[in-house]
């Protein structure tokens, strides 16, 4: 088992960056999340929004960990439940993967909230425990993982700036344009 | 964005465009009131959900926390 974390920050408050990550993609970054859908969504008594989506992809195995892991599956699917609390000003998002469980599990949890000495800006804060079982370079393959998890952090923060600065120019909702 | 069901795209876009309208012009600006997408929703899930069924993707195995929507079709 592996433990990854990391933080960023978006020059933005924290509604615009929370807009731009309920419509992260498409974006140009991350090219391997190919489908997603929403399962589920609800407001619940505290004026919260949920929402449950699965998510196609082609990156959730780099290619030398399928290789060694011997599966040739090219799309791994995601599930996500992501909470919105407006009034607090949270986004919490929880991701884990529901194919390939018994080779490897990422478990993945994202929160953005204000800066809580500048509101102007938002903090996001990202967590993940990776799993890879029952193979003998367990450890080996977990710390590749972890650096491909640094990789893709990467993606996904400069697909948000990404979000913001097209709609932001356009001024029309992203799903317009694609 | 793609669908997981290829037939279903043109529905989640459609969905998709009212509840971004919803989320950033009332949800976010501390409107309490339910988005207007629910029959757009109702559409676009009943495909979805065949899609799932079609390609045998495990999403009932795994349970988060939190109320499940009343789904009017089930």
């Amino acid at each position: 088992m592996k433990i990854w974390s990391t933080e960023h920050i978006f020059s933005y408050p924290w509604e615009t960056v929370i807009k731009a990550a309920m419509r992260k993609y498409p974006n140009p970054m991350n090219p391997s999340v190919v489908g997603v859908d929403v399962l589920d969504r609800n407001l619940d008594t505290h004026g919260r929004l949920h929402s449950h989506r699965l998510l196609s992809t082609e990156w959730g195995l780099p290619a030398v960990v399928r290789a060694i892991l011997g599966t040739n599956r090219t799309i791994t699917y995601v599930k996500e439940h992501s909470i919105v609390d407006p009034e607090k000003k949270k986004m919490e998002l929880c991701s884990t993967n529901i194919t390939l469980t018994n080779l490897i599990s990422v478990d993945e949890r994202l929160v953005y909230r204000p800066h809580p000495e500048n509101p102007e800006v938002t903090v996001l804060t990202q967590e993940a425990i990776i799993t890879v079982k029952g193979v003998s370079l367990s450890s080996y393959l977990e710390g590749l993982m972890a650096l491909t998890m640094t990789a893709n952090a990467r993606k996904g923060w400069d697909a948000i700036e990404w979000i913001i600065q097209n709609s932001e120019r356009e001024n029309v909702p992203l799903c317009d344009l694609c | 964005m793609d669908s997981v069901g290829e037939g279903c795209t043109e529905l989640k876009r459609e969905y998709d465009q009212c509840f971004i309208r919803w989320f950033s012009e009332e949800f976010l600006k501390g409107d309490r009131s339910a988005d207007p997408c629910s029959e757009l929703f109702r559409k676009y899930h009943t495909c979805v959900q065949k899609a799932i069924q079609e390609k045998d993707i495990p999403v009932e195995g795994v349970k988060f926390m939190g109320p499940n929507r009343e789904k009017a079709d089930s």
